[in-house]
């Protein structure tokens, strides 16, 4: 056996028992939804005996409903994520500077997002109470009417997106805080000699630089938005009607409370698709721009 | 004879001794009542119960997949009565009547209304009633007797302010309390706390209007009518309390939410589980302690809600199971659970010398139990609630006219009971 071989098969040997486990973990359930998705699945009758084609997913297209979810997720997902790295991006910039208390504020920063989701959409319920919530006595006494946080059916959408921007920014601040502490200091020092101005280095420098974090901090915040469920189901259940209905939250009830296995599976495989072609495009459109600076 | 007692007794404690019985309760009053007793059952059987104590919404969830299994992980089950068409269609729980014959357990005592919901389906007895929570109307007595309401209701509408005997007379009154209450008492005052938080939360309440004006889910046939006249009245009297006589967010309320409202004095009435008068009669719990009171739902039927036990086909330990279910619901045990706060679900507890004297509505709560009516049981009950939830709360926004968001509804309804093979 030569050398090389010998070496890809410890190779091998090492990876293997990883593989495994990915293999039993992710490869399987993700083999077995999709075959489950093309029979007449259900928890009252739990049998691969009727072969449905693709029938699951024409009762998922054509269900008013699951487009309503779709739309919802999607403005869901592309407010949220763009919010918090908006919002994310400038407080990194800020504490990425000499200043006091840094700890304090990583301290408080890291807070919200070790809380457990359920936690804090139960703590907003509260803050969040129209008669009884702090957040409208504090509007009372500046003479701002109470505001029907979750009971309005536009009110609510936006309510649930402050919650969540609320808990997952802080995600966003430290993912790019470490991109940018990271960065070699050599170009900015150039760039003061050269005499750029703060926002010309801002814009040449740190931004093109930090692209790769960008990406990973953007992928990873959208693929974490597209599956938001329980702040939905602690603040409003998706209501009221169906304003706030996302479709991780209408796939588990179509699995819980609607028992059909099958059609949860096949409407999951079309959420499955839509992330993964948002992502794609994202990976576009940030390698492509990337090309052109660089 | 004593030593054959004794005997049997040593001898079932060491065949079930190191038996430890799995349950999954749901974190409420009654759970933790029993909790308490439990030491009580280990020392007459040796048997060890462990209780794992989670919230509402999680329990269906984890309940499935475990009866699905070839083991469940749960000996013995709380099954609410959401659940009572849907698990035993699916085949997951034992039957009873073996075990009731053999161990001359006395069925006879349940309230026919609780037997019919968590006992028997199908004909076949799957459960035993272990508590109810059947609806009716908590309102503020304090309110109700107030002089200048009452002269003001009369000069309004000619005859004596009353508790309301209608579903109209219920929102008129709540409409006249929200306005005129809250004028005299210079702060505001709604005239019904309600839970319109779409999925269970809503359906549950307006269940309650529509039964007590003659509507229901289903026809004697399996077919759909929640969208008859009865349905689309109920529902715009729901939807007309919503507008003039709740909190504002009650669109996003559950219980707890309704319940802040009702016991910081911020509401006249709360159509609600008929227990939730202990929780707001408590001084620590609550700021209207002493001033409410319980009545019928306003038209006579409300919404009958409960649990029962039940064993799990796939439990390994059975018997064990069944040797709880008998400890659990023995006149001594019943009657201490009622005694500490307990929802009775047995005629003689309900009449109980001691339990009535400690509760002196208990009487009136055991008439509200046998007239209440549960949602419909089948396969897919908690389908149908999720669609009726979802389609009320549509209407009750204005995205959809209250006739129109029936009708959707009642043509799932309709798919719902074909799937489930009740409608040819």
């Amino acid at each position: 056996m030569s050398l090389r071989r010998r070496e890809r098969l410890t190779g091998w040997v090492f990876a293997l028992p990883s593989l495994i486990t990915l293999g039993a973990v992710i490869a399987v359930p993700l083999g077995f939804s999709l075959s489950v998705s093309f029979f007449a699945y259900t928890f009252i009758n739990p049998s691969f005996s009727v072969f449905l084609g693709f029938e699951n997913y024409m009762n998922a297209f054509s269900d008013p409903y699951f487009w309503n979810s779709l739309w919802v997720t999607l403005k869901f997902v592309v407010l949220v994520v763009s919010i918090e790295f908006t919002l994310g991006f400038i407080v990194a910039l800020m504490l990425n500077r000499d200043i006091r208390f840094k700890g304090v504020y990583y301290t408080i920063l890291t807070m919200p997002m070790v809380m457990s989701p359920v936690a804090v959409g139960l703590i907003w319920k509260m803050l969040l109470h129209p008669d009884l919530g702090v957040l409208n006595y504090f509007l009372g006494l500046i003479g701002i009417e109470p505001i029907n946080w979750l009971g309005d059916p536009t009110m609510a959408f936006w309510s649930v997106l402050m919650v969540d921007v609320w808990q997952q920014i802080s995600f966003m601040i430290l993912l790019l805080l470490a991109g940018l502490v990271s960065l070699p200091k050599e170009p900015f020092e150039a760039a003061t000699i050269d005499g750029a101005s703060e926002f010309q280095k801002l814009f040449y420098i740190t931004i093109p630089l930090m692209k790769p974090v960008i990406l990973a901090a953007v992928v990873i915040r959208t693929i974490f938005a597209f599956r938001t469920y329980d702040l939905i189901y602690v603040l409003t259940r998706g209501g009221p009607g169906v304003s706030t209905d996302v479709l991780s939250y209408f796939i588990y009830r179509k699995t819980f409370m609607g028992l059909n296995l099958a059609e949860a599976a096949a409407t999951s495989y079309v959420l499955l698709g839509v992330v993964l072609l948002l992502v794609v495009f994202m990976f576009k459109i940030i390698t492509s721009e990337r090309k052109v600076v660089g | 004879m004593r030593y054959l007692v004794l005997a049997i007794l040593i001898l079932s404690t060491a065949l079930y001794a190191g038996v430890t019985l799995h349950v999954l309760m749901e974190d409420v009053p009654e759970t933790h009542i029993i909790k308490e007793l439990l030491p009580d059952f280990e020392k007459k059987t040796g048997i060890k119960v462990e209780f794992e104590i989670v919230q509402y919404c999680d329990m269906h969830a984890k309940l499935v997949p475990q009866l699905m299994s070839p083991n469940c992980q749960y000996d013995l089950l709380e099954v609410d009565n959401y659940w009572a068409g849907e698990f035993p269609a699916a085949g997951w729980l034992e039957p009873l009547e073996k075990y009731v014959e053999r161990d001359k357990f006395d069925i006879s005592v349940y309230l026919p209304s609780m037997l019919k919901m968590v006992g028997y389906y199908n004909g076949r007895l799957y459960m035993i009633p272990m508590y109810n929570y059947a609806m009716g109307l908590i309102y503020r007595t304090d309110l109700m007797n107030d002089p200048d309401l009452r002269a003001k209701w009369k000069e309004l509408y000619g005859y004596d302010m009353r508790i309301p005997t209608s579903v109209e007379e219920y929102v008129k009154l709540a409409e006249f309390m929200q306005k005129y209450a809250s004028e005299k008492y210079g702060q505001k005052i709604y005239g019904s706390a309600m839970q319109a938080q779409r999925g269970d939360p809503i359906v549950m309440e307006w269940s309650n209007y529509l039964f007590s004006l003659g509507g229901d889910y289903y026809d004697e046939k399996w077919r759909a009518r929640v969208n008859d006249e009865a349905g689309v009245k109920s529902a715009e009297l729901y939807i007309r309390a919503l507008k003039n006589a709740a909190p504002p967010g009650a669109l996003s309320f559950n219980l707890d939410d309704a319940f802040r409202v009702m016991s910081q004095g911020k509401a006249f009435s709360m159509i609600t589980y008929n227990w939730m008068l202990a929780q707001l009669n408590d001084p620590s719990k609550s700021k209207v302690a002493g001033k409410v009171g319980l009545a019928p739902m306003p038209g006579g039927i409300g919404l009958n809600g409960g649990w029962g036990w039940a064993i799990p086909k796939n439990s390994q330990h059975k018997e064990e199971a069944w040797e709880f279910i008998k400890w659990v619901e023995s006149f001594e045990i019943a009657k201490k659970r009622a005694l500490m706060g307990g929802a009775p679900t047995r005629f003689d507890i309900f009449t109980d010398e001691d339990v009535v004297k400690k509760y002196p509505w208990y009487p009136k709560v055991m008439w509200l139990v046998m007239y209440a009516k549960p949602v419909p049981e089948f396969q897919y009950s908690t389908q149908m609630i999720e669609v009726v939830g979802r389609e009320l709360s549509l209407a009750a926004t204005g995205k959809k006219s209250v006739k129109k968001a029936l009708d959707d509804a009642a043509k799932e309804l309709n798919k719902l009971a074909k799937m489930a093979g009740l409608q040819k």
